[in-house]
């Protein structure tokens, strides 16, 4: 390639000396100035070695066919050493300045090539919601685009490391490590390796190596800089997806709950309404029967009602709404779903006017007032009152329904807020399902507040809770 | 002689079957529809009386009926539903029902209920007429007119307003006005008078933020504050 290069530089400047030695009669000037292009368009097309050779052919050539003396290498005229000097300079001159071209153009196309390839392997990997998926992918995708024998990845968060190509071994997994805790990127010439921290701004993610045909420093800068963005993004999509799963779980949960009540409570609608409707007119011998079946619609309603609920609470993450609620509509709310409670006249309520109003859903923590009247109306003394109260205590709102029971043994206090759990002197009750207090209890507990009992043996026994205060006044 | 035309809304074909036969024998006239679509095309035609609308249905659902039978009419709505929240309550109410009763209810609840929405109070012995500037209100023909417009209330709506002005500068309280308006067997819905008053307050007032004329007695009840003419 190069002797064919010197061989056509020489042809050229022969080729010129040729044609106007013999076939057109021009001046010397113009010979040397024709030359003088020759020389310049060899330098800037080959470079210096050529443009050099070329340029002692042409001063060489010049000096014996067209200065006086002709035929003689003999240089009498002193201008015409400026002369060759001059195709020398512009030989040296212009091969540089193009060879610096050549090479900018060069570099330029190399980092078009590399950056392509990064473009690459951003386009290449997928959208995926696995860090540990996507490192594998990408290390793989890393040898397939850039070329290079192998690439290895360290992941920190998991400890694994992830080995693209059969030479990836030649770094161990030590350097990794250690090329973790670094700064910046370790070229090693020798063992054509690079190694180069992976880091999300600060937070180490680990490290990076290539084997083989390195990229510029800047690209595998650019290369680590990628996996930790796709890493970061990979994470974010899996605890998106995580977030969204448990959301659409939740809300089916509720919806199958709420078809479920829909469905239980659809039947009984038609019982009960057919059931009230004989009994408005019925004879004396039937009533007794219709009764029956009045009441146990009741209880199959108050037990599916229990059931859903307790599922409700058990799926978590109760949809609380909350908002100032007045304490007193609570409580009267609560007695109003308890017919029973209002007829036997021993329910005493005392709510100072003065209490601020808490904070809470208002269905729910009805739900818990509702709970403990239950309990105190099923397990307190026949004829016996049952209180209901509120204060202001430690800056919590304390509300507590208190009977005069037989109370509960100390051994049994904590276990009365388990679900189905029923003390052992009313084990054999058919009231009820046993579910109420543990009702009350998540409830209680997806407010963030607190919910004991307090009970003296054959005193009785007194359920509190505690709800939050509100921010504003919530009376209306 | 019927004692009203009711229009039973509902798609479970046993509760249809346990209401007709039941509201029959208390001598209302009953006219059926499974969906809200076909109750919205037959209360034009046949005029009901009252509609009893479930809440839970397929296609367009109880509270979307309810909004659009509000819409081109004042005829009294009562919502059945399995839910009994505070929450589902509101938004019965806020889409224009006049009552709201949980499933499964006695028939003896339910009658009360219908009773109660059918029953309008006689204008004897109420205030005859209101006016100030910016609102005038004439009991005899249930008229309502406030800054510059004529005002459209709901028969309930109506009610409560005229029990408010009969006491006009005096507190009212809850209970006197759940059962002034919607009977003796009301008192402890403090809820629905939230959603009335607030609907009123959106008519009459002209900042329902800050209402001038019906004014809220904290623990108490409400008041209308302007006094009464005529």
């Amino acid at each position: 390639m190069k002797v064919l290069r010197f061989a056509a530089s020489m042809a050229i400047i022969a080729a010129i000396l040729l044609l106007y030695h013999t076939a057109l009669t021009v001046n010397n000037t113009t010979v040397a100035l024709t030359l003088l292009l020759a020389v310049l368009g060899i330098s800037a097309r080959w470079g210096l070695a050529e443009a050099t050779v070329a340029s002692v052919a042409a001063a060489l050539g010049f000096n014996v066919l067209f200065l006086p003396p002709i035929g003689t290498l003999t240089i009498q005229d002193p201008q015409n050493w400026i002369a060759l000097g001059a195709f020398l300079v512009t030989a040296v001159t212009a091969s540089q300045l193009s060879a610096r071209a050549r090479r900018r153009a060069a570099e330029a196309e190399a980092r078009r090539g590399e950056i392509e390839r990064l473009y690459a392997l951003v386009q290449s990997m997928m959208l995926s919601g696995n860090a540990r998926k996507t490192i594998r992918e990408f290390v793989h995708t890393v040898v397939q685009v850039f070329g290079c024998r192998a690439a290895a990845m360290y992941y920190r968060p998991t400890g694994e490391f992830f080995r693209s190509g059969p030479e990836s071994s030649v770094v161990t997994d030590h350097e990794l490590l250690t090329a973790a805790e670094i700064e910046g990127v370790i070229v090693d010439a020798e063992r054509e390796l690079a190694l180069a921290p992976v880091r999300l701004g600060l937070r180490p993610l680990g490290s990076m190596t290539m084997v083989g045909r390195l990229p510029s420093e800047q690209m595998v800068g650019a290369i680590v800089n990628l996996i930790s963005l796709t890493i970061e993004r990979a994470r974010a999509i899996d605890e998106a997806s995580q977030a969204e799963a448990a959301r659409q779980s939740h809300l089916l949960k509720t919806a199958l709950l709420d078809s479920l009540a829909h469905d239980i409570k659809t039947p009984l609608t038609s019982i009960k309404a057919a059931v009230t409707s004989l009994l408005g007119n019925s004879a004396a011998s039937e009533h007794e029967l219709l009764t029956i079946i009045d009441e146990e619609t009741d209880r199959l309603n108050r037990l599916a009602a229990e059931v859903i609920e307790m599922a409700r609470v058990e799926a978590g993450k109760l949809h609380l709404e909350k908002r100032p609620v007045a304490v007193h509509e609570l409580i009267v709310g609560a007695l109003a779903e308890l017919p029973a409670a209002i007829q036997s006249g021993l329910v005493r309520v005392d709510v100072p006017d003065d209490l601020p109003a808490a904070e809470a859903d208002h269905d729910f923590a009805l739900q818990v007032i509702k709970h403990f009247l239950e309990n105190a109306l099923k397990y307190g003394a026949e004829g016996s009152p049952i209180d209901i109260s509120a204060h202001l205590n430690g800056g919590k709102i304390v509300i507590g329904v208190v009977d005069r029971g037989p109370g509960i043994e100390e051994n049994e206090r904590a276990r009365i807020f388990e679900k189905f759990y029923r003390g052992r002197r009313h084990r054999f009750d058919t009231k009820g399902t046993g579910m109420g207090l543990a009702i009350a209890k998540g409830i209680v507990e997806a407010h963030g507040e607190r919910i004991w009992v307090e009970s003296e043996p054959n005193q009785g026994s007194a359920f509190y809770f505690t709800l939050a205060v509100g921010p504003g006044d919530g009376a209306e | 002689m019927s004692a009203g035309k009711i229009l039973v809304v509902d798609d479970d074909p046993q509760i249809r079957r346990v209401m007709k036969a039941t509201l029959v024998g208390h001598h209302y006239e009953v006219i059926e529809a499974r969906t809200g679509e076909e109750a919205l095309e037959k209360t034009p035609l046949e005029m009901p009386n009252l509609v009893l609308l479930d809440m839970n249905m397929p296609g367009m659902g109880g509270l979307e009926t309810c909004r659009e039978l509000r819409a081109r009419s004042d005829i009294p709505v009562i919502i059945l539903s399995v839910r009994n929240s505070e929450k589902d309550k509101v938004a019965a109410l806020d889409a224009g029902a006049d009552d709201y009763v949980t499933k499964p209810f006695s028939i003896e609840e339910l009658l009360a209920r219908i009773r109660a929405a059918l029953r309008r109070t006689s204008p004897e012995g109420g205030p005859q007429a209101f006016h100030s500037e910016d609102l005038e209100i004439d009991f005899q023909s249930r008229r309502v007119h406030a800054h510059g417009k004529d005002v459209r209330l709901t028969p309930k709506e109506f009610e409560l307003l005229r029990c408010l002005v009969a006491h006009a500068g005096k507190p009212v309280t809850h209970r006197e006005l759940l059962q002034a308006v919607w009977g003796p067997d009301y008192g402890d819905e403090p809820e629905y008078l939230r959603v009335f008053v607030n609907q009123l307050r959106k008519k009459i007032e002209a900042n329902p933020a800050k209402p001038k004329y019906i004014v809220t007695e904290p623990w108490v009840g409400y008041r209308f504050a302007g006094a009464t003419e005529g």
